[in-house]
């Protein structure tokens, strides 16, 4: 077996691959998992979690982990349908300012006290969600822009929507910059070794504070998307983000002690999770099926990445060839 | 660190409640128990014999769960039928829930083993440098291991007092303990990164939290004033103690 592919370089490729592949044998010609509907699916799904995927995915990309990422993505979803009730817009500015702002003001707090980025992002975490349940009275939101959730989620070019365009497009975007500046060096560099980054010129702290605000923003971009599209919100109902987005970016490459990543690899990483979903809904498995498939890719991922996998496996090797010699001896 | 231990505890309210209604109490209890201890434990094995990453295998573990459980309950709550067995853990002694008393003595035979056997010295050195405790042959993996297992057990445990103060075994009984827990731990002033902190420290921790909230409640804030408040004090908690030990460095 190549070892090579099970690598984080092109392994998120080759797991979406597999999974569709998996879920077209499984159909087998029935016709009901590659089709439009399908598509459609993933890709809507696709756009509620990308974002925060892509926003986590980098801050684990430098060794950070941010968990407040399912606070601000609640709370920017609140936020949105309750200053953008008379025009939109002002409601996607105030909701991606939250996110900017939590961003910053974690990022701050991590490079200037020197704390480890869990503890303090923890702490983001229940302070947003706090602030979503005080402004919204622990009472859902509902607008009235029902067109306006219409026009988002409607298909435009196939199975594409405006929602899942917008992602898609903070993705491109994401990539571009990532892989065609300096600023994907840095990061990396940043992830691989700080002292080293240090030392080479890469402006550590504004680095890790833009990380942290970056993530802020997507993420509360991804909040204010879902809840428009929804036409509604609740302080509570949006808060399951985050062990999705966990999961996307670690099957897409990240890895949690940084300095591996791209923002296509989490793409991938996103797709596999909801083309298994939406895959497994059209061939009508049962609903714990995705958990049960989505876990299990998760563990084996774990195992391939870990340190020791190599060292136990040539352990093993060495134990059945022993158990065969010693078989045949007698 | 582990994000896996709250859908443990609301599964083992599932299997305990499970038990309680075909066999009895008493093998309910060790069923339960065994339950969480071996659900955790195999967590550990793997994060200790591969040095797997313990959040990705947690997150799996708790992706698992919630799968199994929805495929064997059908997001069903089993409903415990009275049994006179379990009334004792419900009872106050001296106005004091006998729930409480659990949770004390289980914290203080947590603090005597964490202190003073070899098993708790072993975790505390494993936590403060793998590599060091690897050179001087500490018996790394059962170490991880049996640090899962306890874990597990002790979580089981908040699983079984679940399921007899509600009288019932269901998957949103533990919703938000994860994060909550770890709050806790950090207030106590566990540390992050490993090799420090203690089941007492852990307990002041777990107090001061729920009198916040409580205080909280009795002055007539809302419910949703809690996460606020809390998130406001992990946070500034968090930033003394590394204010402090960055003075004592």
């Amino acid at each position: 077996m190549n070892l090579k592919l099970l690598k984080p370089g092109l392994r998120p490729y080759l797991i979406l691959i597999v999974v569709i592949f998996v879920l077209a044998a499984v159909d087998a010609g029935h016709g009901r998992f590659l089709t439009m509907a399908t598509a459609n699916g993933a890709l809507q799904t696709f756009s509620t979690f990308g974002l925060v995927a892509l926003g986590l995915g980098l801050t684990m990309l430098i060794g950070e982990f941010d968990l407040s990422v399912a606070g601000i993505f609640g709370l920017a979803g609140c936020v949105a349908l309750l200053t953008g009730a008379s025009d939109p817009w002002i409601g996607f500015a105030c909701a991606v300012c939250i996110g900017v702002a939590l961003g910053a003001a974690q990022g701050v707090i991590i490079t200037a006290a020197g704390i480890g980025s869990v503890p303090v992002t923890l702490g983001g975490l229940l302070i947003s969600s706090g602030i979503a349940y005080v402004l919204t009275h622990n009472r859902a939101v509902i607008s009235d822009d029902v067109d306006l959730a219409m026009a988002l989620n409607d298909e435009v070019a196939g199975p594409f929507s405006v929602r899942s365009l917008v992602a898609l497009s903070v993705f491109v975007t994401a990539a571009a910059v990532f892989s065609g500046t300096r600023l994907g060096r840095d990061l990396i560099a940043l992830g691989s070794d700080r002292r080293a980054a240090t030392v080479a010129g890469v402006g550590v702290q504004k680095l890790l504070i833009s990380s942290f605000i970056f993530s802020g923003a997507t993420a509360a971009l991804g909040g204010a998307l879902l809840s428009f599209s929804l036409a509604s919100a609740s302080p509570s109902g949006l808060s399951d983000v985050l062990v999705p987005a966990a999961a996307a970016a670690i099957l897409g490459g990240v890895s949690l002690v940084g300095g591996t990543g791209t923002p296509f690899g989490i793409a991938a990483g996103v797709l596999t999770l909801t083309v298994l979903q939406s895959g497994l809904n059209a061939i009508a498995a049962p609903p714990f099926a995705h958990d049960l498939a989505t876990g299990w890719i998760l563990a084996i991922v774990a195992v391939l990445d870990a340190p020791y996998f190599a060292r136990r496996l040539i352990a093993f090797r060495k134990f059945i060839r022993q158990a065969f010699e010693y078989a045949y001896k007698r | 660190m582990s994000f896996a231990l709250g859908a443990t505890a609301a599964a083992t309210s599932f299997v305990f409640v499970t038990i309680l209604n075909t066999i009895g109490f008493a093998p309910a209890l060790i069923g339960a128990l065994a339950f969480g201890g071996i659900v955790t434990a195999v967590q550990g094995l793997v994060i200790a014999y591969f040095r797997a990453n313990p959040i990705i295998v947690s997150i799996a573990a708790n992706i698992l769960i919630y799968g199994a459980a929805s495929w064997l309950t059908g997001n069903e709550t089993a409903y415990a039928r009275t049994n006179p067995g379990d009334e004792f853990l419900t009872h106050t002694i001296a106005g004091v829930p006998v729930e409480f008393l659990v949770f004390l003595a289980l914290t203080v035979l947590g603090q005597i083993i964490l202190s003073f056997t070899v098993l708790g010295r072993n975790l505390l050195l494993v936590g403060s440098g793998l590599p060091a405790a690897e050179a001087v042959r500490l018996p790394v993996v059962r170490t991880i291991s049996l640090a899962y297992l306890w874990a597990g057990f002790y979580t089981a445990m908040s699983g079984i007092l679940l399921a007899v103060r509600y009288n019932q075994g269901n998957m949103d009984l533990a919703v938000h303990y994860d994060y909550d827990a770890i709050a806790a731990v950090l207030l106590g002033g566990t540390s992050i990164t490993g090799g420090d902190g203690s089941m007492v420290r852990t307990l002041v921790g777990v107090a001061a939290i729920s009198v916040i909230q409580v205080v909280l409640l009795l002055h007539g804030f809302e419910v949703e004033w809690r996460h606020l408040v809390t998130g406001l004090i992990v946070l500034v908690v968090i930033v003394l103690y590394s204010g402090r030990r960055a003075f004592q460095q």
